[in-house]
């Protein structure tokens, strides 16, 4: 049994009564939405004291935050972008992607500050100030990328979230690794390691409420999002 | 549906034309009220054209259809209380037609109908994600890569995956249909 052609012309009535952003009017929002959350995190950086050099060799800073941007940026373009597909990457290669690029940051931060013997422990540091600043800044870059795909995603909403909380995260992380002097490895794993996972965990929450579509109530059903339970 | 995501509105209709008797198709097989049915479909619909700014053009418009029906019809199951089947047994007037006009004598065709009987009872036996891989493969025709990315899975383990179900049911039918495509 078909669909009947009335059937047809109540669905096409339907959608022209609903207006739908254009890919280009789409594209143009997200972009103003996550420059304004980029502006957020920066001045947000500024405000408690940016680029601090402190007794850190300006080589030493700049090899970090070149290692740091080039690993953060990549597991930022793997978590915020899609690829070629309009279905997100498979979760397994975005948790992949996560995790890698936290372990790659540690890594690298700790072999340079090995190289320049600047791993010894700071008793007084023990990471709540960078674990504040991480999550404030990229809690701004957070919700300027909720925002900017707020009800569009009608597929996995949670899983774009979790995606989204992790490539602010490791954002976060490049602004942090500018402004904070320690290199001590358990510092480095509350303060700059632990944010990436707790902005996440927030972005799968929020994600799950902000991103998916909302649709009309169905028979007998009330109306609800269309959240992204795994299949 | 890249014209339709770019503005071209009258594009719509012809991304209705296409997705909506596949999109048809697949939810017969889990729905069996036509208002339930016809209402996925219409929320798919709907959802896509509140979506299409998301769109990549040149993507495949078919796996992100049926991942929106998918959840649409897993969340209207939660709310009714309905149970969502996976019922290959809508097929059974065209298994029928085929296995029947393919034997000649009775006796050929009693196995036959056998035969589907306990294709049928393997295949709700198979684990759920063997389930929903084949047929997304094998019957709606969907290429490795789009049942991959519908999942969230790699494509190794949808040819894993397939080829278990396959495996599994070709026991039962005494290895006929070997060599398919996809397998």
């Amino acid at each position: 049994m078909a669909l009947s052609p009335d059937f047809k012309s109540r669905v096409l009535a339907s959608v022209k009564q609903a207006p739908a952003p254009t890919r280009r009017q789409a594209l143009r929002a997200r972009l103003w939405l996550f420059s304004c959350g980029i502006v957020g995190a920066l001045a947000l950086f500024f405000v408690k004291g940016g680029v601090r050099m402190t007794s850190r060799p300006p080589s030493f800073v700049a090899l970090t935050a070149v290692g740091t941007a080039v690993v953060a940026g990549t597991g930022m373009w793997f978590l915020f972008t899609r690829g070629r597909s309009t279905l997100r990457r498979p979760r397994s290669l975005l948790l992949a992607a996560a995790i890698l690029s936290s372990i790659g940051f540690v890594v690298w931060r700790t072999s340079i500050a090995h190289v320049y013997g600047l791993t010894s422990p700071w008793p007084t540091r023990i990471g709540y100030r960078c674990l504040a600043m991480s999550v404030g800044t990229g809690g701004l870059l957070l919700f300027a990328a909720l925002m900017s795909w707020r009800r569009s995603d009608p597929v996995t909403p949670w899983a774009t979230g979790a995606a989204f909380g992790a490539g602010a995260g490791l954002g976060s992380a490049l602004l942090v690794d500018l402004w904070c002097p320690v290199s001590y490895l358990p510092h480095l794993l509350l303060g700059h390691v632990l944010p990436i996972a707790i902005l996440a965990i927030a972005g799968a929450l929020i994600g799950r409420s902000i991103l998916g579509l909302r649709h009309r109530s169905a028979p007998g059903g009330r109306k609800s999002s269309a959240r992204g339970e795994t299949l | 549906m890249s014209q339709y995501g770019q503005g071209n509105d009258g594009a719509f209709e012809i991304v209705y034309e296409v997705v909506a008797p596949r999109l048809e198709g697949y939810l017969r097989r889990h729905v069996r009220e036509t208002s339930r049915l016809e209402d996925i479909v219409q929320q798919t619909f709907e959802n896509m054209h509140r979506a299409r700014g998301s769109f990549i053009p040149g993507s495949q418009v078919l796996p992100w259809a049926f991942t929106i029906a998918k959840r649409l019809m897993i969340d209207t199951q939660r709310r009714t209380g309905h149970e969502v089947s996976r019922d290959l047994g809508e097929e059974n007037d065209t298994v029928d037609a085929i296995l029947i006009a393919a034997r000649e004598s009775g006796e050929e065709v009693v196995h036959a109908v056998e035969t589907k009987a306990q294709l049928l009872a393997v295949f709700s036996r198979l684990p759920e994600m063997q389930q929903t891989v084949f047929e997304h493969v094998k019957i709606e025709g969907l290429p490795y890569a789009a049942v991959a990315a519908m999942l969230g899975i790699t494509e190794d383990s949808v040819r894993m995956y397939t080829h278990r179900a396959c495996k599994a049911l070709r026991a039962v039918a005494g290895g006929e249909g070997r060599g398919t495509q996809n397998d």
